[in-house]
């Protein structure tokens, strides 16, 4: 097939394929891990990449913190590995927090894709593993040493051989070795499925190589972001938004030079990282600005690096959107999904149709205790806030932003957890009014049943900087943590006493514009639905 | 449970059968978006006739009666002659699509209204701002909390408040009128009381109201998910009881005194009582007969292993058989709101035959996307004004001109002539709509949306194979519906299919696997249990209850207790994985042996598909049992031809064929005129009246005694 030019049919159909390995992989992922991160909310992404270390392919469900950061990690993979010193059969893995995802809890496997003895492109599975030492999964960390095992760059399997010894360094590290490993071998089936898969596809489609395709596929997508780049007008964009940083706040602020076809990311002037473990390591921030973009441009391709070509991402060394160790950053999340909003409200004069105005986002708890009959209890709860309205649509209620982790229905979580869900309910009046409302929060009441104390973990956010209305739209309600009515601070930990009830009320989405161009029939139905309390909005 | 509660009308029928008074053929009925489709079989096992009829959209049950009249006058028969009819309608389907069903109310454990506003606080796409979600079946004005909770184990943390009950229910029927009502507790799948006593305090008060109560529809941990079937099935009651009644009336009218019997979403029979019971069950009933007819074909050819393959006017269907079963599933999603999106629908739980469908039938519209693209559906063309060259306003190349285009249909044999096609029409529209633009010919352009639709469907079957651990490269395909077979072929090929049957019949193979279900009733209960604590005397007491349950209703329709067949699965996992496996139980274990085969049964599946083993602890998530009834008699689906006939060559047409360089003048057979033994090579057309096989370069096929056409892909390259 080489010997002619691949026509468009050609690479519509190749390119599919391509898409449809990955996603193969990432259905053998979720159906074999231990992590309720992974199968619930798809804290997961499988990818491809040419000989050039291009990301050509990736897995259809996956979350945002994935789009960038992996063509990070295989080029750190093959600064220290060079492809050729590499071997069938070997498989390269890291969790470096720096150079990957931005923390360890995240592993990256990686395999050389090996065709009649020579490399024909890359292999990679990251997962979220259920534990990996430390602190457990939350800020609590003062130092990145606190936050568990940190792994160089290193070959799990060398020529088809387990190391052993890293094998049992991680086991001797960890809270759940069965289940970190379990996890982390489900990421070496994966990468072997997607493996098995391109080799059967290029022999049936009688390539010899990937690199026209590779070539067409990065290029068509990189004219097309071009394109939707070029349409903006020719400006310096900025923006700023404050965060709250456990017991300080800080100013996020981007700087975006818009020139031709291409634009430059500035984030300069942004705060320094704090003693707790919400910094941010660049490949996040790199990857949240990335998807910000991706969505404001061209929505509808799939992912690839041909998307980021046009694009570049500054942050200062040592600002809490480039932290460095021993800077700690379990729950980078939790300043991190700022970078989302911060982007887009950027180019809320030039686009606003392309936009939505910023979300509620994403509440994470984490549990531990004991349960009633003694054994130990850890879960990870996840609330959403709503999602923020657009210039012609209502936010969705209770719609994660930034991100996108699913809720674990409360017929699972109260057995894995111990704790009675009392409630789970709209809350009225917490998204932002606008011509186009933003969507609601929720409030849920859990109530700890174990008759043992029980420990919470807090990263949450938007407890004093609520999402911004857009083009004249309302800001969506803070989101407020209490125990037993008494309100408690949102960072940090806290005990829960047997007895006691937890009640989170959740962010609301902010509104599109001006209220009062809000129709009475529209509030009267909101009112219905729920959303609203009263005819005062 | 009430499961059994009214199919003694139906023992009568069989009585009836038996005593001779009614008649002997058996007549499958199967509505689909276009056409209402029917098959007439009879006792000797033999085809009497087959008919299609327009279907009627505002009143599907005319179609049915207009049709069942026109296939017995055609053969000088009458409704007295038939002692069975087997029923599969997409009514439910599209009154979930349509809106159209009762006024649904529902009751819920207070503190869990808004859930299905709250939702699944997902985004199906990660970078669509622009998502749309299904709306809730009930709207939140008709939902009404009632006091009450249990626990995750079913113990009562706080007792039902009968009051609270009736002051919900009192305000529903007078300000909301509903007709229908949906009860939703949370944990009612380990505890069913409080759900039952609602059921019963409703029924005191409202004795008119149609009730269905979570535990009862599907017993299923996971309360969205549950409490959606549940109100599901109560919008559905209504209308498939006034359907129902319509279509017995007027068979009566007819002079039908056999059974009648409804297919549902599993394959299984069911009585028209609990067809009203449980309508959420009929969601697909008709794709699924045409996989029975696939698993009943692959049993007759010894191919244990199957891809059934239906492609029709609007979708693809793929769906696999293993050792001859259909494998089956509890998720089904319905009613897509936003672009035929997976996540914009409404996610039921229910058995079902395990399919995957996507946007790829002859009436599938070709488009360009941004990056100017060719592709091929998902938006179809339906049946108005259906592809260009129907010439009936169509002005969006479809599939369906493509394959015309192509050479591949006849313009004037399609239907068996009965309608007529507009080859240069089809040829225009591709040629302006998507061939100037791309700077390709008709004919080039037309063999990339073949090409595009073939790698779609080939691409969502090896998608489906692979998540099951099937390896579809041994396995056979089973191609039918009216474009299955010009497809069939080629995508065998790009799965590395080996063998290709085109069953005869293959336009109507849904009615006629109507005719191939037996009676059955699956229930499924959750039982979470550690493996390593769970006794033999527990495990074996739970399994018969639930095999009690799944029986009950066959018995009650008057099968005799001994010819009761029982398929038991344990669905299990490592424990802290959040997915499980289904264990098949060897019939031939003992209730001791079983709990002791699970470990062995479970790492043997395992590794099967996941190429993996970790030595972990073991848990039981839930079981599952299939009660059935004895398979009814086989029958042939081909005609034997007309005597005096020497060739089924009807002559040559130009086809494109790439793997011979472009358009080469291709023979085309003629179906019925085909003999047991006769082989064909390919490239060539066989047509008959309601499809055209298509064979490559390099593919062969020869008929079997039965009128099959067996194809053999890619022998010859």
């Amino acid at each position: 097939m080489n010997a002619r030019q691949l026509d468009p049919v050609d690479i519509a159909i190749a390119w599919d394929r391509l898409i449809s390995i990955t996603d193969e992989g990432a259905a053998a992922l979720v159906r074999t891990s231990f992590s309720t991160l992974v199968r619930e909310g798809y804290d997961l992404s499988v990818m491809l990449f040419d000989l050039k270390a291009r990301m050509i392919a990736q897995s259809a469900k996956c979350i945002p913190v994935f789009i960038g950061t992996a063509p990070v990690t295989i080029a750190h993979m093959l600064a220290k590995y060079p492809p050729e010193t590499l071997s069938p059969g070997d498989i390269i893995v890291s969790n470096d927090p720096v150079i990957g995802t931005g923390h360890m809890f995240d592993i990256a496997v990686m395999m050389p894709i090996f065709r009649q003895g020579r490399i024909v492109a890359y292999a990679m599975s990251i997962t979220h593993l259920p534990d990996i030492g430390g602190m457990g999964f939350s800020a609590a960390a003062t130092e990145i040493y606190h936050e568990g095992l940190r792994l160089p760059i290193w070959k799990l399997f060398a020529a088809g051989r387990r190391d052993e010894n890293l094998v049992e360094l991680i086991r001797m590290n960890v809270r759940v070795p069965e289940q970190v490993l379990g996890d982390v071998m489900a990421n070496v089936s994966c990468v072997e499925v997607v493996s098995r898969q391109l080799l059967e596809f290029m022999d049936e489609a009688g390539f010899a190589s990937l690199r026209p395709l590779a070539d067409a596929i990065i290029g068509q997508t990189e004219s097309a972001v071009r394109a939707a780049i070029a349409a903006i007008p020719d400006a310096t964009y900025e923006n700023e938004v404050d965060v709250e940083a456990f017991d300080e706040s800080r100013r996020l602020v981007c700087r975006i030079e818009k020139r031709n076809d291409t634009l430059a990311i500035d984030f300069s002037g942004t705060g320094p990282c704090v003693k707790a473990g919400i910094n941010v390591p660049l490949p996040y921030t790199k990857s949240m600005a990335l998807y910000a973009l991706k969505c404001v441009t061209t929505p509808k391709l799939p992912n690839n690096d041909g998307a980021t070509a046009p694009i570049s991402v500054h942050a200062p060394e040592g600002c809490i959107l480039n932290a460095v160790p021993p800077a700690p950053s379990a729950g980078r999340h939790a300043i991190g999904h700022f970078v989302f909003p911060l982007i887009l409200g950027a180019f809320e004069r030039v686009i606003p149709e392309r936009l939505a105005a910023p979300s509620g986002f994403i509440n994470i708890l984490t549990m531990q205790g004991r349960h009633a009959d003694g054994r130990p209890m850890a879960a990870t709860y996840f609330a959403a806030g709503g999602f923020g309205a657009l210039c012609d649509l209502d936010g969705k209620a209770t719609t994660p932003g930034s991100s996108n982790m699913g809720s674990t229905p409360v017929e699972i979580f109260e057995p894995l957890s111990g704790l009675v869900v009392e409630r789970k309910a709209l809350r009225p009046d917490s998204g932002g009014a606008g011509e186009f409302r933003g969507g609601p929060g929720q409030e849920v009441v859990l109530r700890n049943d174990t008759g043992n104390a029980m420990a919470v973990f807090s990263m949450a956010n938007r407890t004093q900087f609520p999402a911004r209305g857009m083009a004249g739209g309302q800001p969506g309600a803070l989101r407020e943590h209490l125990v037993n009515d008494r309100p408690i601070p949102t960072q940090g930990r806290y005990e829960l006493a047997p007895g006691d009830r937890l009640i989170l009320r959740e962010a609301g989405g902010g509104g599109f514009g001006p209220p009062e161009r809000r129709s009475k029939d529209k509030v009267r139905d909101d009112i219905a639905r729920g959303f609203v309390a009263s005819e005062r909005a | 449970m009430l499961r059994t509660c009214a199919v003694s009308r139906h023992s009568h029928q069989v009585r009836q059968v038996a005593d001779g008074t009614a008649g002997t053929l058996r007549l499958g009925i199967d509505i689909g978006g276009t056409f209402t489709d029917f098959a007439l079989v009879n006792r000797d096992g033999a085809r009497v006739a087959v008919h299609k009829q327009l279907t009627t959209p505002h009143d599907p049950a005319e179609a049915v009666l207009e049709g069942t009249r026109a296939i017995l006058a055609a053969a000088d028969l009458s409704l007295v002659d038939v002692a069975e009819i087997v029923h599969g309608t997409t009514l439910v389907t599209n009154a979930l699509i349509e809106r159209r069903g009762g006024r649904t109310g529902m009751l819920v454990t207070r503190g869990f209204r808004d859930l299905f506003d709250i939702g699944k606080e997902q985004r199906y796409d990660l970078f669509d701002l622009r998502l749309q979600y299904a709306e809730p079946i009930v709207p939140r004005r008709m939902r009404e909390e009632v006091s009450e909770r249990l626990r995750h184990d079913g113990s009562v943390m706080e007792p039902l408040d009968e009051q609270s009950v009736r002051d919900a229910v009192t305000r529903l029927v007078e300000i909301e009128k509903v007709d229908a009502l949906a009860v939703c507790y949370l944990h009612a799948y380990a505890n069913d009381a409080h759900e039952i006593r609602t059921r019963e305090i409703v029924r005191a008060l409202h004795p008119e109201l149609y009730v269905s109560t979570s535990a009862d529809i599907f017993p299923f941990m996971r309360e969205y998910d549950r409490w959606m079937t549940t109100c599901a099935n109560a919008y559905a009651q209504p209308l498939v009881d006034s359907y129902l009644s319509r279509l017995d009336d007027g068979l009566k009218d007819l002079g039908f005194s056999g059974s009648f019997w409804v297919i549902g979403s599993s394959g299984g029979l069911m009585p028209p009582e609990v067809a009203r019971r449980y309508p959420v069950r009929l969601l697909e009933s008709g794709p699924a007969a045409g996989v029975l007819m696939s698993a009943r074909f692959g049993r007759e050819l010894k191919q244990e292993n199957i891809l059934s393959f239906d492609l029709g006017g609007t979708t693809a269907k793929g769906a696999l058989v293993r050792h001859g079963e259909p494998l089956r599933k509890y998720t089904f999603e319905a009613a897509h709101v936003y672009e035929y999106r997976s996540g914009s629908g409404l996610e039921l739980q229910i058995p079902v035959i395990d399919m995957t469908e996507i946007g790829a039938g002859g009436g599938s519209l070709v488009w360009l996307d941004e990056l100017g693209r060719m592709r091929v559906g998902p938006k179809s063309a339906g049946a108005e004004p259906g592809p260009v060259c129907y010439a009936r306003g169509g002005t969006n190349a479809t599939l369906t001109d493509a394959n015309l285009v192509l050479g591949y249909l006849d313009a004037d044999f399609f239907l068996g002539g009965r309608m007529k096609l507009d080859a240069a029409a089809a040829a225009t529209a591709i040629r302006t709509g998507i061939g100037t633009t791309l700077g390709l010919e008709a004919a080039r352009a037309a063999w990339g949306i073949h090409d595009i639709a073939n790698e779609n469907i080939a691409r969502a079957f090896r998608m489906h194979a692979t998540e099951r651990g099937f390896d579809y490269r041994s396995c056979g395909m089973i191609a039918f519906g009216g474009g299955g077979p010009i497809h069939a072929a080629r995508i065998a090929r790009k799965l590395k299919i080996p063998l290709v049957i085109f069953p005869a019949g293959a336009g109507v193979m849904s009615a006629f696997g109507m005719l191939s279900g037996a009676q059955s009733f699956e229930v499924m209960r959750a039982f979470p249990r550690a493996l390593d604590g769970l006794s033999e005397q527990e495990f074996s007491r739970a399994l018969e209850a639930v095999e009690e349950e799944a029986s009950s209703f066959l018995l009650a329709s008057g099968v005799p207790s001994a010819a009761v067949r029982k398929n038991r699965r344990v669905d299990m996992r490592y424990r802290g994985q959040g997915y499980e496996i289904e264990v098949p139980l060897p019939d031939d274990l003992t209730s001791a042996e079983r709990l002791k085969a699970l470990p062995g049964l479970f790492a043997e599946r395992y590794r099967q598909v996941f190429r993996a083993e970790l030595g972990e602890a073991l848990e039981v998530v839930s079981l599952k049992i299939a009660a059935m009834g004895p398979a009814p008699q086989s029958f042939t689906t081909g005609m034997k031809p007309a005597a005096g006939v020497d060739t089924a060559l009807k002559g040559h047409r130009p086809a494109y064929f790439p793997s011979r360089r472009g358009l080469v003048d291709c023979p085309v057979y003629a179906r019925e005129r085909l003999v047991p033994g006769a082989t064909i090579e390919g490239p060539a057309l066989i047509e008959e009246a309601e499809s055209t096989c298509l064979l490559d370069s390099g593919d062969r096929a020869r008929v079997d005694e039965h009128y099959n056409l067996i194809g053999e892909i890619g022998v010859g390259s």
